[in-house]
């Protein structure tokens, strides 16, 4: 990934232990991050001595590990110390991790880290599609400014795009970029647009967090704190979709998150009943493992119509002769396409576009590298690319294609430096003539210009030299 | 995107004469073709204004819808403000099984080649539609007035086009295009122009258009009172193609009965088309009755012309089998020949209804366009007159004629610069040259002048036109004009041409009949596999200096990037490389200059515009079969009709500016190569191009040709062992320094005098725009004391001075010579 920062372990990682004991004060934020941040073999350790009542030692998990897997014992080890789970010398778990985790596992307790549930009736419009409808709508609103980045109002859905405060945290966080007076993608927002969708709100989220960081340290805005919100996130993955939760049951600086986290979609709050709220899919997943990221599409297309499952789908077939042909429906997806294509028409589910020097340069000018766009055309290749790649023999893309595009990529970084000395203010022209003709001579003159009477060579003692047996010359013949 | 400039609307020469039935937009393309257009300089051409408002009614630009649709927020953003988003389409339910679209404005067809359909729609799209792009996965078609018009004129109806797209499209075919096709094909093809028994008949399946036509004040008064007639309509019948496998049998069964007469029975010559069955269809139609009236001779100009202002231009027929008055010539193909399946396709389209039509068919280089032209021949069997493009490639033709058939030696005559014959008998062959038939505006001289009454004072059955592309449509007038043929058969690799003068062809010769696809020859074998490379070099830093330095001055920019020394490296090594594997090298030069330097600097023969013929030969002949002469520079000239199947390895170093075609028809030197059915055998391309030039710039648009046709071309920026390599020129600062000081000094006094060939494209008038140039410089540039060499440029004049005592006027020459005689008597 282009940055550190935008994805959740690299953000977990750099948080001080005093934080950790902070997080895992709450049973949710334990239990989410015992789900979602842990390796199996982890997952495995801390189950066994969760409840164990003596430190565990380290010869004794050696006899349980396979000698094979010595290399995945020591990672699980090095994570689990990472994210303060357990202590730095023995095997045994962090206090309050410990009592969190059997907390969140047992049930009990009065922390409410699980969320409350709203006792008020639910309002009937509010089901399983709706939430996910207006989940999508929230989010495709946000990333269609990333790609467009001009807000544009969409005549079709009469929205006008996300909210200035999500705008200003896409600002921000580089993932767009003024440049004079338009918006544009930069490379961080393109590497942005090809993660998951899980992975693109917790970029989001730490984004946020990371803007509250800096809020605070300057001294404003003091009544949000990062940890808490962290640990707000986590609770929210643990709520139930399709559920109502109370908002009384929050805190005030929590209560105050609600409006941002409406803004990312992560959340909807009836307009008539503002004492609860609802988590939507894109909440509730947030701590889902890997592979059940994706489901958070598939759960979206399963929810809103039966067509959908295209409409999210992008094919592409590359050709030799520059063009692409892409089955697309989503406008979201062309839109990306258009970032790096030059689109020429466009039928129900195919979009044709032609890779030019142009708009690749177009796209490198935005930061997108010319690696992000190969890696998009190839995991988007057609299934009809696989099979004829399968029968020749031959690459997926158009190896002529690709290397084209790196080339087009290379010829915009065309500068090399070198290291030198600059000569200048020659008594006379005379001397510069000969000195610098000098350096021709021998091979080292990089650069020079007649009319001002400079050279730049890339070395400096033979010259030297010449110039010291000049002047003995000279001063030899004045004498 | 800002809109591709068309040749066609952006020109300024051609608003004035578009017709008020056409509305084309600014930005409205009318002549569909490559999306690679150059802007080429657009020349004025002779002013055609019939033609023009023909070609303006039938392009599809009046037809289209102009709404721009609103799918979403992408469409006005990237389909230019809706108009080139077609979602609006809805899609059949059954449109995953179809593989094709269809662009209602423009008339473009995608087609999915992976789609099981897809062989059964290229074949009926390529008698509909003129082909775009022909890579792997994806095709693009565009359908067009000519292609419409060559469509019809083999027999489609338009019911029967919109039916079969309809059948294969994953759309319902949009209205615009629907209504496109039916009125183009509504005029085209309902007339036809028939010579019988050397009468001149206008034909017509529709009597309403021929009352139309008779009624009409011009066309009227032209006819020959009291000869209407009403036929049936013509069909196949018992016209064999001699070279088809079906002919074969013919010949076998005709031999057993030992009797000249032809089988009645000839139906497997059909080719297995899907368009077949339509045609089927067709022939029932046809049926009926076909009604023609007679014209006199001489109004066959004024008819024609007239047919085409009333929009119902005419074919040309020719039923040679019905005509008596022109003896028939002894030819046939050899027994031994057999010609290709598509070479049999693009054949039976030209004499599809058992007569022969006037049309151009399209083959890539070296896949056997001479053998078409004399099958056609063979099947006509009339008298016979082929143009093309040079001495070479006539004496060439000539040598295919008595290869490949049997015609008598002296039944075929050459009528060029150097050879002026005659067959002796009433009728023959003519083999000769653009040039020789059309430079009326010289005097010539007696003989040739004597050749060209015999050429025009006859009729010929057939006029095959080599290299079709080369003839802007002015010229060709002027042939058509002046020698009469019944059928006309244009033969090209490219039909294409940066400016717009080849786009009427289609009207004067007739419609294109067929295009090979390339890819599918070269996996079948009939051309060879070609790896293509474009070889970026870098300027040396003395040369880019200069090559900045000289903005104004652009033959001296040209003379510096052509002869880039790390290009020489390039081709040097590169030639080094593959004489090494035994390939057999043609290095192109467009630039005769640099051809000369390079080729003296590497120890090269070269041939260019000014190199005589007997040298020619010569070196041809080493290059072919002496195996040390395994590489030689080429001009222009060897662009087109040079036959060397021994060349595997092509090299070009400077080339005509973004001209498709030329890089076309330079592969096309090596697609015959001999050794192409060898296993694993590869033929090579390379184009070196100097980096941060306009080379790099014109290469791209040169190669969109081929790359539409689904060729690709790797870039390579460094040829590794290149810097290792012995002996390799101009490896020093200070060799290089010369040779920059040289090409400045040339080309300072060459002036453009010596730097281009007058271009392949025979009739390529040449603007002369000398301008006095004005240029800033120090006392000591303009007398020659800053970077300027001496260089003697008549080395041998003092020499010859002494040898040559003034001699020279003729009536001292005769005093000497009477002296000498005198001396010699005593």
């Amino acid at each position: 990934m282009a940055t550190g920062t935008n994805s959740l372990p690299q953000y977990l990682e750099q948080l001080p232990g005093t934080t950790f004991r902070k997080l895992y004060q709450q049973p949710s934020t334990a239990f989410a991050i015992f789900r979602r941040m842990l390796p199996h073999m982890a997952k495995t350790i801390v189950m066994a001595i969760l409840y164990s009542p003596t430190p565990f030692s380290l010869s004794d998990l050696d006899l349980w590990v396979k000698p094979t897997a010595a290399r995945e014992k020591d990672q699980a080890i090095a994570i689990l110390r990472l994210l303060h789970i357990v202590q730095p010398q023995s095997l045994a778990l962090t206090a309050n991790f410990k009592n969190s985790l059997r907390l969140a596992l047992e049930g009990g307790g009065d922390h409410n880290s699980f969320g409350v549930p709203s006792t008020e009736p639910i309002p009937t419009e509010v089901d399983h599609m709706f939430l996910d409808k207006y989940a999508r709508k929230k989010w495709d609103d946000i990333l269609h400014y990333v790609v467009s980045a001009t807000g544009i109002t969409n005549v079709q859905t009469g929205s006008s795009g996300p909210k200035q405060s999500v705008k200003d945290l896409l600002l921000a966080g580089r993932l767009v970029e003024r440049r004079g007076a338009e918006l544009t993608i930069t490379h961080i927002g393109f590497s942005f647009l090809l993660q998951e969708a899980n992975a693109q709100v917790w970029a989001l989220l730490l984004l946020w967090l990371e803007a509250i960081d800096v809020a605070n340290a300057s001294g404003n805005r003091s009544d949000m704190d990062s940890v808490d919100m962290l640990s707000f996130f986590f609770m929210l993955a643990s709520l139930e979709f399709g559920r109502a939760y109370s908002t009384d049951a929050l805190t005030e600086s929590r209560r105050n998150m609600l409006p941002t986290l409406i803004d990312f979609g992560l959340i909807y709050i009836p307009q008539h009943n503002t004492h609860q709220f609802f988590p939507t899919r894109l909440a509730t997943t947030l701590t889902s493992n890997e592979t059940a990221l994706r489901s958070i599409s598939a759960g979206f297309s399963a929810a809103t119509s039966s067509t959908s499952d295209e409409q999210d789908k992008c094919t592409i077939i590359l050709e030799t002769n520059f063009r692409m042909y892409a089955y697309v429906h989503s406008p979201l997806q062309i839109a990306v396409l258009a970032l790096f294509s030059n689109l020429k028409f466009r039928f129900k589910g195919l979009v044709s576009g032609r890779l030019t020097r142009k708009s690749i340069k177009n796209a490198v000018g935005h930061g997108i590298t010319a690696d992000q766009i190969v890696a998009y055309l190839s995991t988007h290749a057609d299934e009809q690319m696989y099979r004829h790649a399968a029968a020749a023999n031959k690459p997926v893309l158009p190896p002529v294609v690709i290397d084209q595009i790196r080339l087009w990529q290379l010829d915009t970084e065309r500068i090399s430096t070198c290291d030198g000395y600059l000569f200048k203010e020659f008594d006379e022209y005379k001397e510069y003539k000969a000195v610098a003709d000098f350096a021709e001579n021998i091979g080292v003159c990089a650069w020079r210009n007649d009319k001002k009477g400079i050279f730049f060579a890339t070395k400096v003692e033979q010259i030297k030299d010449f110039m010291r047996s000049r002047r003995k010359a000279n001063e030899g013949n004045n004498s | 995107m800002p809109p591709v400039k068309r040749k066609a609307s952006g020109s300024p020469a051609k608003s004035g004469r578009v017709s008020t039935t056409s509305t084309p937009g600014p930005s409205t393309p009318r002549s569909i073709d490559s999306d690679d257009d150059s802007d080429s300089p657009d020349e004025p051409v002779e002013n055609e204004e019939q033609l023009q408002k023909v070609v303006d009614r039938f392009s599809l630009a009046t037809f289209r819808n102009t709404t721009a649709h609103q799918e979403d927020w992408t469409s006005n953003r990237f389909f230019k403000g809706g108009r080139r988003d077609f979602s609006y389409l809805p899609l059949k339910p059954d449109f995953k099984s179809r593989p094709i679209w269809i662009d209602p404005q423009r008339g473009r067809i995608i087609l999915e080649n992976f789609s099981p359909l897809a062989d059964q729609a290229k074949d009926f799209l390529i008698t509909v539609a003129e082909p775009l792009s022909r890579p792997t996965f994806i095709h693009e078609y565009a359908l067009t007035s000519h292609s419409l018009y060559a469509a019809v004129s083999v027999g489609l109806q338009p019911r029967d086009i919109i039916n079969t797209l309809e059948r294969f499209s994953k759309t319902p075919v949009p209205e615009s295009i629907t209504s496109f096709i039916g009125s183009c094909a509504s005029s085209y093809g309902k007339v036809k122009l028939v010579i019988k028994d050397t009468k001149y008949f206008v034909e017509s399946t529709d009597p309403d258009v021929l009352q139309k036509l008779l009624k009409d004040e011009v066309i009227g008064p032209c006819r020959v009172k009291g000869t209407e007639t009403v036929t049936s309509a013509p069909s196949m019948g018992g016209l064999v193609i001699p070279g088809t496998s079906n002919a074969a049998g013919v010949q076998q069964a005709q031999l057993k009965k030992d009797e000249k007469t032809q089988p009645e029975n000839a139906e497997g010559t059909k080719a297995q088309d899907p368009y077949d069955a339509l045609r089927e269809d067709d022939d029932d139609d046809n049926q009926e009755a076909v009604h023609a009236f007679e014209i006199y001779d001489t109004c066959i100009e004024v008819v024609q012309k007239r047919a085409l202002e009333i929009q119902y231009p005419m074919l040309e027929e020719y039923d040679f089998r019905n005509d008596d008055r022109n003896a028939n010539l002894e030819i046939d193909l050899r027994p031994a020949t057999q010609i290709r399946s598509y070479q049999e396709k693009s054949l039976s389209k030209m004499f599809g209804n058992g007569r022969a039509k006037s049309g151009i068919i399209v083959l890539p280089c070296g896949a056997g366009k001479t053998l078409v032209g004399i099958t056609a021949a063979c099947t006509i069997k009339k008298g016979c007159i082929v143009l093309c493009t040079s001495t070479m490639s006539a004496n060439q033709w000539r040598n295919e004629f008595l290869k490949w058939s049997n015609i008598r030696p002296d039944d075929i005559a050459l009528f060029t610069s150097e050879h002026k014959s005659r067959f002796p008998g009433n009728t023959g062959i003519i083999v000769t040259t653009y040039p020789m038939v059309t430079n009326s505006g010289k005097k010539r001289a007696h003989d040739s002048q004597k050749m060209m009454d015999f050429l025009t004072g006859r009729e010929w059955g057939l006029m095959l036109l080599d290299e079709v592309h080369v003839v802007p449509a002015n010229i060709f007038r002027k042939v058509s004009h002046s020698i009469k043929s019944h059928a006309k058969l244009g033969l090209t690799a490219t039909l294409l041409r940066e400016d717009d003068k080849i786009s009427d062809l289609n009207f004067l010769i007739g419609p294109k009949l067929y295009e090979a696809n390339w890819m599918e020859l070269s996996e079948q074998g009939h051309i060879a596999k070609v790896q293509c490379a474009e070889v970026w070099c870098p300027m040396t830093a003395e040369f880019f200096d200069e090559f900045n330095r000289q903005k104004k001055n652009r033959s001296l920019q040209q003379n510096l990037y052509v002869m880039n020394p790390r290009k020489i490296q390039a081709c040097q090594f590169l030639i080094d490389y593959h004489e090494r594997r035994g390939d057999k090298i043609i290095v192109f030069s467009d630039n005769v200059y640099a051809l000369k330097q390079i080729a003296l600097a590497l120890g090269k023969a070269y041939i260019c515009g000014s190199t005589s013929n007997n040298e020619r030969t010569v070196v041809l002949e080493n290059f072919m079969h002496n195996p040390l002469v395994k590489t030689i520079f080429l001009s222009k000239i060897g662009d087109t009709s040079l036959d060397l199947p021994e060349a595997t390895c092509l090299i070009q170093i400077s080339s005509h500016y973004g001209s498709r075609r030329q890089e076309a028809q330079r592969l096309g030197r090596i697609l015959r190569a001999k050794r192409r059915s060898d296993e694993g055998f590869n033929a090579f391309f390379y184009s070196l191009v100097s980096r941060d030039t306009p080379e790099m710039y014109y290469s791209t648009k040169r190669q969109a040709f081929l790359v539409d046709q689904g060729y690709s071309f790797k870039v390579i920026t460094s040829l590794t062992g290149m810097e290792k390599m012995e002996g390799l020129v101009f490896k020093t600062p200070q060799e290089r320094r010369e040779l920059l000081a040289k090409i400045v000094t040339d080309t300072e006094k060459s002036d453009d005098k010596d730097r281009d060939d007058p271009t392949d494209d025979l009739f390529y008038l040449q603007s002369s725009n000398k301008r006095i140039r004005r240029t800033a410089g120090g006392l000591d540039d303009l007398s020659g004391g800053k970077d300027m060499a001496y260089i003697e440029q008549k080395k041998g004049a003092n020499k010859a001075l002494k040898k040559k005592p003034a001699q020279s006027n003729a009536f001292f020459k005769k005093i000497a010579r009477e002296k000498e005689r005198l001396k010699n008597q005593r």
